[in-house]
């Protein structure tokens, strides 16, 4: 009995010392990390904005995979909207910010953080990866399946399908989303 | 202090961790595709097997035989979590490049092998310079893969960006004629092999 409580004692001033070792570098990291986020965020809007004005950021309550929405806007008339997207991935939840017309078509978009696969989901990160979802939603519907997109796209997101379906049912939610709301749909 | 020198060199080349020993192989697969990545990993490996060998050999005599793992696990994996935050904040790039090899820096064999081996048994000075003979052992190794693999697969070196420098080293012929598989997973099996083969026939030469 004595050597348990011993054994317990030992191992939870290791852990009272890793914590408090954790809790230390957190408190120098978290702010940093967080400054960075935003700036990153700020980047990414500014890159899927298509030059137009950025609005105020509002939040969209009970619709799938969209979080909240920022009107674009033209000299005060809103030419579209950015969404903030969640999307389940093959590694955990990925969020991305997309923008859209008043028609529904997707415009740009950009992956803002994921757990996805070295090699294989991260691909998702990089540029040429939401190229195949531009303009679409509107005349064209958004490829929800590899069996909608052309071969060479096929094989680009081959061995990512989980990752493929995630961003392509988020971006479709958000063009449906953006034709209601421009009185399209 | 009497130091013991041959700790140092023996995990550079002698038992080098990842052509000899053979540990650690999941990361030397998964994270050598470029140079720059190959780097960061080996500084994340050094940082942690350092400071891992150097508190349990520390501990050594305090932490009780029968809870000597969970103890073990609770040091390594507090020393990669600061190791993962660090990167985070500050070398944001090849943390991300890293992704999900860099918490998983906890279960390498090498950091749990050189613990249970060498470091739960001998001095402070002797697992420090345990420490980083593997280290180095283990950079050298990882990063002459991916050297090779970044080479022929994609014809450059990537190092890191400074000032006007993208940090990315084009290597003429090479750049216009990649040999792409050596960018993915089999070329990075088949390389692996070759090396092993080539060392071991070095080790049996030198023995013979």
């Amino acid at each position: 009995m004595t050597k348990n409580i011993r054994y317990a004692l030992i191992l939870l001033s290791i852990c009272a010392v890793s914590a408090f070792l954790l809790a230390l570098t957190n408190s120098i990291t978290a702010p940093v990390i967080e400054e960075m986020d935003h700036q990153s965020r700020l980047r990414a809007l500014e890159a899927v904005s298509g030059g137009l004005e950025i609005g105020e950021q509002q939040s969209v309550i009970g619709v799938p995979y969209i979080d909240y929405m920022i009107p674009l806007t033209k000299d005060g008339t809103v030419e579209g909207w950015i969404l903030g997207l969640k999307s389940a991935g093959y590694g955990g939840e990925m969020t991305l910010v997309a923008s859209y017309a008043r028609d529904g078509a997707m415009q740009f978009a950009q992956l803002l953080g994921h757990s996805e696969t070295p090699g294989l989901g991260k691909k998702a990160e990089e540029s040429w990866y939401m190229e195949k979802f531009k303009n679409t939603g509107s005349s064209k519907p958004v490829p929800t399946s590899k069996a909608m997109l052309s071969d060479s796209d096929a094989q680009a997101i081959s061995g990512s399908s989980v990752t493929f379906n995630a961003i392509a049912k988020a971006i479709a939610a958000g063009s449906d989303w953006a034709k209601r709301e421009g009185g399209v749909q | 202090m009497k130091m013991n020198w041959n700790e140092l060199t023996k995990g550079i080349f002698k038992e080098n961790p990842v052509f000899i020993i053979v540990l650690g192989l999941c990361p030397v697969l998964g994270v050598s595709t470029q140079v720059s990545n190959a780097i960061g990993m080996s500084a994340g490996v050094l940082f942690v097997l350092l400071f891992s060998n150097l508190l349990i050999s520390a501990l050594r005599n305090f932490i009780p035989d029968s809870i000597h793992i969970p103890a073990y696990i609770v040091i390594i994996a507090s020393l990669v979590t600061i190791t993962e935050m660090v990167m985070h904040a500050f070398v944001p790039a090849v943390y991300s490049a890293l992704g999900v090899y860099l918490p998983l820096i906890v279960v390498n064999c090498i950091i749990l092998g050189r613990a249970e081996a060498f470091a739960a048994r001998n001095t402070v000075v002797d697992s420090i310079l345990d420490a980083i003979g593997m280290s180095i052992g283990f950079a050298l190794g990882l990063t002459l893969i991916a050297l090779i693999r970044e080479l022929f697969g994609s014809g450059t070196i990537t190092l890191f960006a400074i000032g006007g420098f993208d940090g990315v080293i084009r290597i003429p012929w090479f750049y216009n004629n990649p040999i792409r598989v050596m960018s993915l997973a089999p070329g990075a099996l088949l390389l692996m092999g070759y090396l092993k083969a080539f060392f071991d026939w070095k080790g049996a030469r030198k023995e013979g």
